[in-house]
């Protein structure tokens, strides 16, 4: 590193950060710098600042926290992939550190947060309950647990709706038994979502479509006796009776269904 | 790492009370840290067995590199000392591979922990990327140069060496095919003149093991069933600066097919309706290409049928007295196997019915893995994703199978704008959006809007690909275009509004009936245009049905690599409206892979005829033969002219016909440039006006010539698939051409796979 | 224009219907006679059903089920075949399908971002547009 001395006069004089004066800084001082960076939105100059707090004195209290804000920083700047190295490798080096169920939370929302709209994928979902199930099992009395167990309900839930988007695909194409088996996934595996219910009454819509009624019944049954007040129950209910559904589930004519379908994108 | 056992006394090994822990020796790593991999309580006695398990579980943490465990009293004593962390990683004395490259591949990495079975790993690393280099002499030792506060910086010296090149390639054994035939089969290359640039000589040894295999195939693929190459030794030269390889290969007979028989046991199969689509044919040089293919055949049938559970098996006795083989086709009833779910994963903007609607298969169907097959086609074909694998798994049984699709997603719009300052016309602006896969549901949407510019284009085009859900495809286009075309003297006006809907007739065939209303008008023809145009002048209402039958058998045909292409359409105008005429247009293309499926030869032959009902037809209406129809010429380069007119405007032509013939080809280049080459020949004509007059009414004057001329052209063209799209570069002459016609010898186009 | 047929789901052959004895075989002999169902009830350890139809596609119009035939294997609590019951596509009720749909949490990606994305890029088709 031969040039050292010019960098180091280039560097004042622009005020870049050149390697040469972060040499002679404390932990302390760069990794005030890292911090003032972050508040400033400089995100990647903070992250970058942090790494050099690990670099330079490896063995400091300072490496330890600026490795843990590395990785809030680049999550913070939505760069998941980077976020997740750097937590693990917290989760590495201090396993046994209080911070490391922040860095286990950290690297269970990073997945979360990537997740999209319930049509799309669900590779991720996986991934995100998984690392959303260490924080809770590993680190129960922590202040994350109680949002992890928030955000693993809310993936859970994000998956049954996935199997009830393509319970719906088959229902609609007439294709019954793909679709009853799709919708039973969502009530034995998928009991304590939202989804239940519905995935009930689609069971009474599959079951008498087949012309199997007292399946449908028992379906109807177990809806009637665990979600009474649901607008679904409501319809299983007309449906056994033999009578017409209510207004805001019925369709409104050709038009409208066209409206819905090609603008809105919906299913029906 | 060294570590030193319990110093157990023999007398007493069973237990030790513990009732502290101290640990010292650990910079970075905390006690906490450590205790956690110790697991053992303070206060319960741990007996020899459990200390030992301590310490490796210590070692195995990697953290340390020396760990030592000694009771003392009701102490334990547990001093560490921790491998020092990287500072800094970098490579030495390497010219041909960069350190960009070469870094990150290394398992040792900046700020992580240094250790040196790690580090001697990395060398080997390195040491191999070079042998793959044809540097097999490299040599590379990794040296720590120790830093403050127990870091280090790890440097890898690398001596490359220099490259050791193939001199000499020869083959022992083989009468069929000469030495020169089989030094073209294989990759390797002798050291030539060149031998510096070109890299495929070097001696590399999974190279030769891959020449093996290509030599395999060469034969087998001619009959040569027994093929062996017995021994592929490479020499050092005595400078050791060279290697001579010589292959050793027993060639065998070539077989011919002897009797080609179907047989099958399945009620439901008639065999000679599927011993017809063999392409196998009695006394043909046998080849295991030609049994795939005749499989694919019979699988396809099979799938058309609607017959579950079909295997093709091809059963081969050979009889060497008359050196032929018989291949018995017999249809089997193949495992009773279920596609029990289709996941779809990477979608991220696509949505999920999207892809699922493109597979026949339904879940809880018989699995048929051509149908997966098919339907894998179908996914790449949409155009939304850059990979899109397919492939299946056990499901939870063993007749349970579950099919994956792995998407990627790729871009597939595109967003242009364009602010221009003319002096005249003043600012404009274009705007241009376009994007096949509208909020991921499959719709295509764009619109194009621009002000002022003299090709004013503004338009609005929608399609939904599965309406209601169906198989069928509506699609939506509003246009309001005018044109200043620089080919002619005279402006053009359309306003128009054209819904179309298309849907399956049939297994390869897709009918689409579209309604169009447009307003055409003919504006400001100036003093020196023909008189021809001139009485076009006009604005006219056409109000028109169209049918266009397609009929496509490239996909989904029984041949896996050709097919053909037909389609056969009409505008019927006069349906309300000024104008009255009967437009016809029609191509049949048909193409085929040959040469072990590298090279592609495709026919086409298009035709159009535009027939008027009452009165002339307008020049809007009539054909014009663009670069896309026959190339080497300009726009309207070809076709009857107004020769007496000032500008000799190209009056376009009732009818047209044109045949293409062309072949592509790789061009011997590296598969990752993506070039290949290309040769074509066209040949046609546009012809036939109905108002030839070039005088005014009143003075008639000489009449245009709109009989039928040939026109031939000949060229080359360069394909190169990049990332923006596949383009197509064409350099033609013409051989065959009127004197007053418009040559281009050079265009570049993107290269349609219609 | 032609019609296209297709089959989905699947029903065992007739001879192995025949050879399934009410009363005697349970859930595993009747696995290996007839194969697993298609699908079964909503209760754990419901009855097993076959499903296979045929549908019809023509032209524009919405894939019709032509025909369909269900076998329901029905259990008695001690997991012995009770009874084999068939149904086809006339007992089958046609269902209006509601249209009421759970919401979920999470947000769509609009057309704003969509655009976004596709900024700067050309498309090659305009561009050399002939």
């Amino acid at each position: 590193c031969g040039n050292r001395g010019g960098d180091g006069f280039l560097a004042n004089f622009w005020g870049s950060k050149a390697e040469a004066p972060l040499e002679t800084f404390g932990p302390e001082e760069i990794y005030k710098r890292a911090e003032f960076q972050l508040e400033d939105g400089d995100i990647d100059e903070a992250v970058r600042l942090f790494g050099e707090v690990e670099r330079l004195y490896p063995y400091s209290e300072w490496a330890k926290r600026a490795l843990i804000m590395q990785a809030f920083s680049y999550h913070a700047d939505r760069d998941y992939e980077n976020s997740r190295a750097s937590a693990q490798r917290f989760l590495d080096f201090y396993p046994a550190d209080e911070d490391a169920a922040y860095a286990q939370y950290l690297l269970a929302i990073s997945y979360y947060d990537q997740i999209d709209q319930v049509g799309r994928d669900q590779g991720l979902t996986f991934q995100a309950l998984q690392a959303l199930r260490t924080v809770i099992e590993r680190y129960p009395e922590s202040e994350y647990a109680k949002s992890s167990i928030l955000k693993f309900d809310l993936a859970f839930d994000h998956l049954a709706s996935k199997e009830m988007e393509i319970g719906r695909y088959y229902l609609k194409r007439g294709h019954y038994a793909s679709a009853i088996n799709r919708f039973r996934v969502v009530v034995e595996e998928f009991q304590t979502t939202t989804h239940t219910a519905e995935a009930l009454h689609r069971l009474v819509e599959s079951y008498l479509s087949l012309g199997l009624t007292d399946e449908a019944q028992t379906a109807g049954a177990i809806l009637g006796h665990n979600f009474q007040s649901t607008g679904f129950y409501q319809d299983s209910y007309n449906l056994l009776q033999g009578r017409g559904l209510e207004p805001e589930a019925a369709g409104k004519g050709w038009l409208q269904d066209i409206y819905r379908q090609v603008i809105r994108g919906k299913w029906l | 790492a060294v570590s030193s056992a319990v110093p157990l006394t023999p007398a007493f090994a069973q237990s030790f009370p513990i009732s502290s822990i101290q640990i010292d020796g650990n910079q970075r790593i905390e006690d906490a840290t450590i205790l956690s991999y110790l697991r053992l309580e303070r206060g319960k006695s741990a007996t020899a067995g459990e200390l030992n398990d301590a310490i490796q579980r210590l070692q195995r943490s990697g953290l340390f590199e020396t760990v030592d465990v000694v009771p003392v009293g009701n102490r334990l004593v547990v001093t560490v000392t921790e491998y020092p962390t990287i500072n800094r990683v970098n490579i030495e004395g390497n010219k041909r591979l960069k350190d960009a490259d070469l870094i990150p591949l290394l398992k040792s990495q900046s700020r992580r922990v240094y250790s040196p079975a790690t580090a001697e790993a990395d060398a080997a690393l390195l040491a191999e990327g070079y042998s793959q280099a044809g540097r097999i002499a490299a040599t590379v030792t990794p040296r720590i140069i120790p830093r403050s506060n127990n870091r280090v910086d790890l440097v890898f010296e690398v001596a490359e060496g220099d490259v050791v090149e193939v001199e000499r390639i020869s083959f022992i054994g083989n009468r069929a095919y000469s030495d020169r035939r089989l030094r073209r089969v294989i990759e390797s290359k002798q050291a030539g003149f060149l031998r510096s640039i070109i890299q495929s000589d070097t001696f590399v040894g999974d190279r030769i093991a891959f020449d093996r295999q290509l030599l395999r195939d060469f034969y087998l693929s001619r009959g040569y069933v027994d093929f062996q190459v017995l021994s592929s030794t490479p020499e050092l030269t005595r400078q050791r600066d060279g290697y001579f390889v010589s292959f050793k290969v027993r060639e065998g007979q070539q077989f011919k097919v002897g009797r080609v028989t179907t047989y099958s046991d399945l009620p439901e199969i008639d065999a000679d309706e599927y011993h017809k689509v063999a392409r196998l044919k009695d006394g043909e040089v046998y080849s295991p290409a030609k049994i795939e293919n005749t499989i694919t055949r019979m699988e396809r049938l099979a799938l058309r049928q609607g017959l579950n559970f079909v295997r093709v098996e091809p059963r081969i006795t050979r009889n060497d007295a008359d050196v032929t083989l018989d291949v018995e086709f017999a249809l089997i009833r193949g495992p009773r196997v279920f596609v029990e779910r289709i996941d779809i994963e990477g979608n991220a903007t696509t949505l999920d019915r999207v892809v699922r609607r493109q597979f026949n298969t339904v879940e809880g169907d018989p699995f048929n893995p051509r149908e997966i097959r098919d339907a894998a086609e179908r996914i790449r074909a949409l155009g939304y994703f850059s990979t899109a694998d397919v492939n299946t798994r056990q499901g939870s049984g063993p007749e349970q199978v579950v099919v994956d699709v792995d998407v990627e997603e790729t871009t597939t719009g595109s967003l242009g704008f364009g602010v221009s300052y003319g002096a005249d016309a003043g600012a404009s602006l274009s705007v241009n959006f376009k994007e096949r896969n509208f909020l991921g549901r499959g719709q295509t949407l764009s619109f194009s809007f621009d002000t002022g510019s003299d090709n004013k284009n503004t338009s609005v085009d929608f399609i939904e690909p599965s309406f209601l859900g169906r198989d069928l495809s509506l699609g939506l286009n509003a246009y309001y275009r005018t044109t200043d075309s620089q080919y002619a003297d005279y402006d053009t006006q359309n306003v128009g509004f054209e819904p179309s809907i298309e849907f399956p007739v049939s297994e390869n065939g897709r009918l689409r009936l579209s309604y169009r209303i447009s307003k055409d008008s003919i504006k400001n023809v100036n003093a020196t245009t023909s008189n021809i145009i001139r009485r076009d002048e006009s604005s006219a209402f056409t109000s028109a049905l169209g049918v266009l039958y397609s009929y496509d058998t490239r996909r989904t045909g029984l041949n896996p690599n050709g097919g053909v292409l037909l389609r056969f359409g009409q505008q019927i105008a006069g349906v309300g409206g000024g104008l009255k005429y009967l437009q016809t247009t029609g191509l049949v293309s048909a193409e085929t892979r040959v040469a072990r499926e590298e090279v592609t030869l495709r026919a086409q032959f298009e035709f159009g005829a535009n027939t008027r009902l009452t009165g002339n037809s307008r020049i809007t209406e009539r054909f014009f033969l663009g670069s896309s129809k026959l190339r080497g010429f300009d726009g309207a380069g070809v076709g009857p002219r107004d020769l007496t007119s000032a500008n000799q405007d190209a009056l376009g032509g009732n009818y047209f016909a044109v045949a293409r013939l062309e072949a592509d080809f790789p061009l011997g280049l590296p598969e990752e440039y993506g070039i290949r080459g290309g040769v074509f020949f066209d040949v046609g004509s546009l012809w036939g006006l109905d108002d030839t007059n070039t005088g005014t009414n009143a003075v008639p004057g000489a009449a245009v010539d709109d009989g039928f001329k040939i026109r031939s052209v000949i060229g080359v063209s360069l394909l190169w698939d990049t990332q923006i799209g596949p383009l197509r570069f064409n350099f033609s002459k013409a051989l065959v051409k009127e004197d007053y016609d418009k040559e281009r010898s050079f265009d570049l186009t993107v290269s349609t796979k219609f | 224009c032609s019609e296209i047929i297709r089959n989905h789901g699947y029903i065992p052959i007739e001879e192995d219907l025949q050879s399934l004895t009410v009363g005697v075989d349970t859930r595993g002999t009747v696995e290996e006679l007839v194969g697993k169902p298609s699908s079964s009830g909503v209760l754990r350890g419901g009855d097993w059903f076959y499903v296979g139809s045929k549908m019809r596609h023509y032209a524009y119009k919405k894939p019709q089920e032509i025909d369909r035939q269900v076998v329901a294997l029905r259990f008695s609590d001690d997991d012995v075949l009770q009874n084999v019951e068939r149904f086809g596509l006339e007992d089958g009720r046609v269902v209006t399908l509601s249209r009421r749909v759970t919401e979920t949490t999470v947000r769509d990606v609009t057309f704003i971002r969509q655009i976004i994305r596709n900024f700067g890029r050309i498309d090659l088709g305009e561009a050399l547009g002939d």
